[in-house]
């Protein structure tokens, strides 16, 4: 299964549609660090994750896009989560990071939850 | 206990697979993943051609089919291994009972299935088992009995990863599949942080790992070589974050150079329901409660 990752954009916002897992076992983690600290480095500071398709997440996982949500948000970026399901939902629901972490069950309102947040992110 | 894996078939040779028809994806699957790696496949319509076969040449990967139950698998592995110790056998089964799965690991098989299961999962096995040079002393059973069973871990990812799938390989109608997906992850969890930070992934350290079985609770000790640790000094992990600042051990490690991390005991601890540590902390155990059918939406209220 692994992990497969596309990269699209909406506006000055990143989409990144993952596909798979995102474990410690074969370095499916990772591969997300390096696409996320490669996009954070060249200058993106809006970020939504796509889990629909992603089947399977451990620390490993979680502990990246949290380090790229925190990291986001010192840069007056954001992060989004879009329609994380069964296991994966599972995960986040138990760590408390719903309540955190903005996610979202469709993806023009998780687009639009950017838009505002990004004019107040200076202020 | 086999002999050392140099004596595996050499790199440069072209790996050979024997698969049992089993039908379905399944088939189809796992001959993409093994022709795109170049492997030569051989095909048999039932596991009783396998024993004559993989006597006759080395295989490097036999995949049984999964109209055969589990014991005779496991015996016919068990003929195999006194020819050909190294070689890797996937159990793929659609009849088996309770103690199969220690049967499996007992006998030295490289993975076990037990329906349903995903055709995906399968051709992911397959890929582990292509890649793995060196395998077959990863996993010991030192005791075993559907109740409580113990055993040993090789320290390395490759070694946790089959170990896991074993245990989703365990079929018990009295447990729910969330329940055991919660506890198996609880479990993973555990391993890997035994694995990393009490053995640093050194292959030649071992986990001792025990499961036992009880009537209204699973449990799991876990036991790595390390020197152990302190819970109320892990400021690197969000264990030891303030409820209300889940995030503020992220930026201790930062500030200690350290890779992402830190939400494994903590994800343990919030899908069991007891983690409990040793003094020295090199040695844990998981226990989540099986509530009676009668009994769960009352306490589901009171979570």
């Amino acid at each position: 299964m692994g992990l497969q990752i596309s990269i699209r954009e909406s506006g000055d916002i990143t989409i990144l549609d993952l596909r798979g897992r995102s474990t410690i076992d074969s370095g499916e983690s990772e591969l997300l660090s390096q696409h996320l600290q490669k996009l954070v480095a060249n200058g993106v500071r809006k970020v939504l994750l796509n889990l629909i398709e992603l089947k399977q997440v451990d620390s490993s996982g979680v502990s990246i896009i949290v380090r790229t949500y925190v990291s986001l948000k010192r840069q007056g970026g954001d992060l989004g989560l879009l329609c994380p399901g069964g296991r994966v939902l599972e995960v986040f629901r138990v760590l408390h990071l719903l309540n955190t972490i903005p996610t979202f069950e469709n993806e023009a309102q998780a687009l639009a939850s950017f838009r505002p947040r990004g004019h107040s992110a200076t202020s | 206990m086999t002999t050392p894996c140099s004596s595996a078939v050499a790199p440069t040779a072209q790996k050979t697979a024997l698969l049992v028809a089993s039908g379905g994806d399944v088939d189809e699957l796992l001959t993409n993943v093994l022709a795109s790696e170049g492997w030569s496949i051989q095909r048999v319509v039932d596991n009783q051609h396998i024993l004559a076969l993989a006597r006759a040449k080395p295989f490097d990967l036999i995949v049984t089919g999964r109209e055969t139950r589990v014991a005779e698998d496991v015996e016919l592995l068990r003929k195999i291994r006194s020819a050909r110790p190294h070689v890797r056998l996937i159990i793929l089964t659609d009849k088996f009972t309770p103690g199969d799965v220690i049967s499996a690991m007992r006998e030295g098989a490289f993975s076990y299935f037990s329906a349903p299961f995903a055709a995906s999962e399968v051709a992911e096995m397959v890929r582990a088992a292509m890649a793995e040079p060196c395998w077959d002393d990863g996993i010991e059973v030192l005791s075993g009995t559907p109740a409580w069973f113990s055993l040993t871990a090789r320290c390395d990812l490759a070694t946790a990863n089959r170990l896991v799938q074993f245990l989703h390989g365990v079929r018990d109608p009295s447990i729910s599949e969330a329940e055991k997906d919660q506890v198996i992850s609880a479990f993973r969890e555990i391993l890997i942080n035994a694995m990393e930070h009490g053995a640093h992934f050194d292959p030649s350290q071992h986990v001792e790992i025990s499961f036992i079985r009880a009537r209204r609770a699973i449990a799991c000790r876990v036991k790595d070589p390390g020197k152990g640790f302190s819970l109320e000094e892990l400021r690197h992990a969000a264990v030891g974050s303030s409820p209300e600042d889940l995030f503020s051990h992220a930026t201790v490690r930062d500030e200690q150079g350290m890779r992402p991390g830190g939400f494994g005991i903590l994800l343990a601890k919030k899908l069991v329901d007891e983690l409990i540590y040793n003094e020295k902390g090199n040695e844990v155990v998981l226990v989540k409660y099986l509530d009676p059918p009668q009994s769960s939406a009352l306490n589901q209220r009171h979570q």
